[in-house]
């Protein structure tokens, strides 16, 4: 009896070599270990033995019965590390197919500039401000000392609903409503749309700016420069050079046109810069007494800056776009790129 | 304003290089946009002498030279036929490179060796149009490269002036910046007048009789001129700043315009009527002719500047055609005179007439240098035409001006700029700027400003002078020692950003249109003649028709700028614009500007690929993003009706969104006849809300529930129900029950068709159940469910199927 078992331990263990898959191993399991199994068969000769060799062969049996299960356990991960191994042999994707899309959209290039303008400034602590798009004479000249019949009026081609109100040719009217609202301390910054009267590849009839006004005591000229060397240095990197150099605003005075040494051939001198090293960005100023006057503010005891760039401009540079009339055309292949 | 290097070197001695002068004036506040060398690189174009002229051999209309350089003689073939041997010409020998990239090289002309070109003044760059080549004057030695012989080599800076500089709009004023930056002195052109003739009293009377217009009149007469050609030196010069040579005498008014920036005018004296100038205001609907031979007609707001019977010039505009200088006019009567500002702006606004002198006049003139610019200008005249300048002049100044004293301050000055200069250094910038400066206390100016600066009048003025000559990279930068404050940006810029970040995160390109657009859009849209919308804000000078009215909605904008994308083939559009629209108010000067949202959305769900899906977008697709949008938002549960549908929208395929019974936008198809009027040919979803609006429906997010621990139960249920019953009712039903254990009710299913009556609709809801708090038991569920049906049955009358 004794040999018979081992006979079949042997014999199943061959068989188990062979089986080359999960269904094989368990069908041998059911051969050898079932109910109907061939150890089952063998032990059914137990009742035949000497009460003696009983539990010998008892112990034989459950160490061939754990045996076989070891055995059926061993193949069973093999076959299954087997098949598993097969399985991912044979499973094999094209990698470089395209996968499935759900492409973002994107802002619009002049949304991203005066997003990254606006969280520049709002790290120097100045609040965004707005006002309307079409405004009254007033705010728009009148009160930035711009007289009426003045040659300075020309400087902005304007377009009128009546005599009396315009499209804003500038976001500085946002500086009227806001000082004219609220008492000094004042930082604010006003983006917004602006209109002129011009079309062609560097000026759009519609387009945009930023406006930035602070009013406290004791603010200098030399602190404007400080406020825009830093405000350039976040927007076109650190080391990008600044100049500041007279001009002319009625709103303004001293005023001041904002050059950048030119990101294009970093100051050499190419055609983006007429060859002169230097991009005008800004145009910037101690804001004029005579503005003071129209809102109340006493210029003997507060002063203040006030600056203005076209966003545009700075998206034109910023991107390498030539004709600024691309902005407004909303073609697909155009605003995929940002 | 063109000025030249030589020019400038006249009146004031600097020792910098061109381009170190650009940098100069610049930062000056003179904005140099252009410097551009004259002459550079020709001097292989030099001074030659024709020897000989032969006719050529083989050539009718060419003559072959021999042409002495002051090294050799050359052979030239030359085709011009103005010359003659013993004539100066300027040759461009082999290797130079004339104006164009027209490079000079060894030749053979018809069989004979041509070592150079003889050159016209066109050739060299010097005119327009040349008739033959150009003879040089006879002492000009050999050899010497022709622009440094002539005087030519120069540089020419175009400056960008800002309106406040009437002053810089002359060599002279460009040159006392120069000279204030260098702590120099300017000269004044040096000249001898000889006014030995009859008395001009005798002669010529002037008269104003609108002093306000015109505060002073000045006049010289000379007569026995010849009218001429100009000297080859003042074409050149006036060539190179861009203006047209005419003849010495208006040619002379015309330099010492740009000399001394005032504008000069030069009546033909015969044709004067009783030899009188009256400065007066034209007559209401009079006609004038002005010399470039336009007829205008002038109101009573008009300066004319008249003779015994009738005007003669459009006082500082333009002259008239009646009076002006012709080659046969031998008396001329010469006038420098000033002008009120805004008279002289708004005849030339008016007319659409703008001269060089309006463009002085208008900026403001130097009142006190009239009689030495009329003295300048007829002393040029007798030496280039001749005549004789009648004694004395005439001068009517019924109340002369006075130099304005502005009183700056020292603290102030340093206090406004962030820097700490001296008195003295002070007061040397106002001394270098020609200002006279008397210290009345110290640190306390008394500044008189000369007459030539118009700008000057408050001391913030002064300020910046000081500012501009100290030099703006000579003030420190410094950060502002400023009061702390800070406020968050308000909720509705926030709200803004997020917008445009989730519709991106839902695959739209943003776009942004012009705020103006087409009156006929609004027709387009089928909008009735009623509608609020159509009443629109109308500019009065739109530069095109198509761009005229501003608009109340965003659709026109998107629907042409789908089509536009459509085009050239983009089939698959997803676009969004987040803009203002403008509704004029009743009674208010200006119109409301609300913000709106508006996408469009056309073509496939998802984008062409191997493993996409092919459907198209569809009334759902656009209401799903903005249910994802308005709940990213934190809206409350909206309300979309069927109510009020707009015109523009296909009438079963389009809805209005509600918050509180409020409309907040609306959304849907667009309608087909719509889609025609837009040339789109696809079918086009698309979604307007108001920014504004839904601003005020925002609500703070509340607290949030933990999730509970315990497993769901869900049972579906299909139902037969009316086909008219909304499916919203069938949740507010289910939600209304309030039951504790619901956990949520999807729609799974629609359906419409084979199996299912007419008039009704097949409907499918899974409902979740699920308690916070423990397992739910069967029976627990089931009652529930029960209930959920029950109410169905009673208030949708459902049949489950």
């Amino acid at each position: 009896m004794k040999d018979k078992l081992e006979a079949l331990l042997v014999q199943a263990t061959a068989d188990l070599a062979l089986a080359d898959s999960e269904d094989a191993v368990q069908e041998l399991r059911v051969r050898y270990l079932g109910k109907k199994g061939e150890l089952t068969a063998v032990m059914k000769g137990i009742g035949a033995l000497s009460p003696e060799e009983r539990p010998l062969i008892g112990q034989v049996v459950n160490t061939v019965r754990d045996q076989l299960e070891e055995c059926l356990s061993a193949a069973l991960a093999t076959v299954r590390s087997r098949s598993k191994a097969l399985r991912l042999q044979s499973e094999r994707l094209d990698v470089t197919m395209p996968g499935r899309l759900r492409p973002m959209g994107t802002k619009h290039p002049v949304t991203l500039v005066t997003e990254e303008i606006a969280d520049i400034f709002a790290g120097l602590g100045f609040q965004v401000a707005e006002g309307p798009e079409i405004e009254l004479d007033y705010y728009n000249f009148e009160a930035l000392n711009f007289p009426k019949d003045h040659p300075a009026r020309d400087m902005q081609d304007t377009f009128f609903v009546d005599d009396n109100v315009l499209l804003r040719t500038h976001t500085s009217p946002v500086q009227i409503r806001t000082m004219l609202k609220h008492a000094p301390p004042v930082r604010i910054i006003a983006p917004g749309t602006v209109y002129r009267c011009d079309s062609d590849a560097t000026h759009s009839p519609m387009f945009h700016q930023v406006e930035g006004l602070m009013v406290d005591k004791g603010i200098t000229f030399g602190d404007l420069k400080g406020i825009l060397t830093i405000f350039v240095t976040q927007l076109f990197g650190s080391g990008t050079g600044v100049r500041l150099r007279p001009s002319f605003f009625p709103f303004t005075e001293p005023s001041a046109e904002v050059d950048i040494a030119c990101v294009i051939c970093k100051g050499k001198g190419c055609r983006v810069c007429k060859n002169t090293g230097w991009l005008e960005i800004l145009g910037a100023g101690m804001v004029d007494p005579e503005v003071f006057r129209h809102v109340q503010y006493d210029p003997a005891s507060i002063s203040g800056f006030a600056f203005g760039m076209g966003i545009e401009r700075i998206a034109m540079l910023k991107y390498g776009i030539g004709d600024m009339r691309l902005l407004f055309e909303n073609d697909l292949r155009f605003l995929r790129q940002f | 304003m063109i000025v030249t290097y030589n020019w400038l070197k006249e009146f004031v001695d600097f020792d910098l290089p061109p381009s170190k002068l650009a940098d100069l004036l610049t930062m000056l506040g003179l904005e140099v946009e252009g410097v551009t060398p004259c002459g550079e690189g020709m001097d292989d174009v030099v001074v030659a002498l024709v020897e000989e002229r032969a006719q050529h051999p083989n050539a009718d209309k060419l003559s072959l030279c021999r042409v002495n350089n002051g090294k050799e003689v050359l052979s030239i073939v030359c085709g011009a036929q103005n010359f003659k041997a013993g004539d100066k010409v300027a040759l461009a020998q082999i290797g130079a490179t004339l104006p164009g990239d027209f490079k000079i090289k060894r030749s053979k002309i018809r069989g004979e060796e041509s070592c150079g070109m003889l050159c016209s003044e066109k050739e060299l760059g010097l005119a327009d149009e040349s008739a033959g080549i150009m003879i040089l004057p006879a002492d000009l030695p050999l050899g010497l490269p022709v622009f440094a012989a002539l005087g030519l080599k120069d540089t020419i800076f175009e400056i960008g002036l800002t309106p406040n500089r009437a002053d810089c709009l002359s060599v002279i004023g460009i040159a006392r910046e120069i000279a204030a930056k260098l702590g120099t002195k300017i000269s004044h052109p040096a000249f001898t007048l000889t006014d030995n003739g009859p008395s001009i009293n005798d002669k010529a009377s002037v008269v104003i009789e609108d002093p306000q217009l015109c505060p002073r009149y000045t006049a010289r007469y000379i007569e026995g001129c010849r009218i001429a050609p100009s000297p080859r030196w003042l074409v050149n010069r006036l060539n190179a700043v861009g203006m047209r040579s005419i003849n010495n005498v208006v040619d002379v008014t015309n330099y010492v315009l740009l000399e001394y920036g005032h504008p000069l005018h030069a009546f033909d004296f015969n044709l004067l009527a009783g030899g009188k100038i009256i400065v007066k205001r034209a007559g209401e609907g009079e006609k004038f002719t002005t010399l470039d031979g336009q007829e205008r007609t002038l109101t009573a707001n008009d300066l004319t500047i008249r003779d015994a019977s009738r005007g003669v010039a459009l006082a500082g505009i333009m002259g008239g055609e009646n009076s002006e200088i012709k080659d046969n006019t031998t008396n001329i009567l010469l006038e420098s005179a000033y002008f009120n500002p805004t008279a002289i702006r708004l005849t030339s606004k008016r007319l659409g007439l703008h001269t060089e002198s309006s463009h002085r006049f208008e900026r403001g003139a130097d009142i006190a240098v009239l009689a030495r610019v009329l003295d300048r200008a007829a002393a040029l005249i007798a030496e280039l035409a001749g005549g004789t300048i009648a004694q004395g002049l005439i001068d009517v100044h019924p109340s002369p001006v006075l130099p304005r004293t502005i009183t700056a301050h020292l603290d102030r000055i340093n206090r406004t700029l962030g820097i700490t200069l001296t008195a003295d250094q002070v007061i040397t910038i106002f001394h270098n700027l020609e200002f006279a400066v008397t210290q009345t206390e110290p640190g306390i100016m008394a500044v008189t400003v000369p007459l030539f600066r118009v700008d000057l009048e408050r001391e913030i003025d002064l300020i910046e002078e000081v500012a501009r000559l100290h030099g703006f990279e000579n003030i420190p930068a410094t950060m502002p020692k400023a009061r702390v404050f800070s406020d968050r940006p308000p909720r509705s810029q926030r709200m803004e950003r997020d917008v445009r970040s989730l519709l991106v995160a839902q695959g739209f390109n943003e776009v942004i249109n012009f705020s103006f657009i087409a009156p006929d859009a609004y027709e387009r849209l089928l909008l009735p003649p009623d509608d609020p919308r159509r009443s629109a804000v109308k500019l009065l000078n739109p530069l095109v028709a198509e761009q005229s009215v501003m608009r109340t909605t965003l659709l026109p904008s998107l629907l042409e700028t789908a089509a536009a994308n459509i085009s050239h083939r983009e089939l698959n559009l997803r676009l969004f614009e987040l803009r203002r629209v403008y509704h004029p108010r009743p009674g208010e000067e200006l119109p409301a500007e609300p913000l709106h949202i508006a996408a469009i959305m056309t073509g496939r769900r998802e984008p062409e690929g191997w493993c996409q899906g092919s459907d198209m977008v569809d009334f759902y697709d656009a209401k799903g993003i903005a249910e994802t949008l308005l709940s990213s938002l934190q809206m409350p549960p909206m309300e979309y009706s069927k109510e009020a549908p707009e015109p523009f929208y296909h009438p079963g395929k389009c809805c209005t969104i509600l918050s509180g019974g409020r409309p907040v936008g609306t959304l849907g198809e667009i309608h087909p006849d719509v889609q025609e009027n837009f040339s789109l040919s696809q079918p086009v979803y698309y979604l307007e809300l108001d920014f504004n609006r839904l601003l005020s429906h925002v609500h703070e997010r509340g607290s949030v529930q933990a999730p509970s621990r315990y497993p769901d139960v869900a049972r579906d249920i299909a139902m037969l129900l009316a086909e008219e019953t909304p499916a919203t009712r069938v949740l507010e039903c289910i939600h209304g029950l309030r039951l504790k254990e619901l956990d949520n009710v999807t729609i799974f299913d629609l359906y419409k068709g084979e199996h299912v009556p007419a008039g009704q609709k097949s409907l499918a809801i899974r409902v979740r159940y699920r308690s916070p708090e423990r397992t739910l038991t069967d029976d627990e569920v089931t009652r529930s469910h029960q209930r959920v049906i029950d109410a169905l049955t009673a208030k949708l009358n459902i049949t489950v199927r």
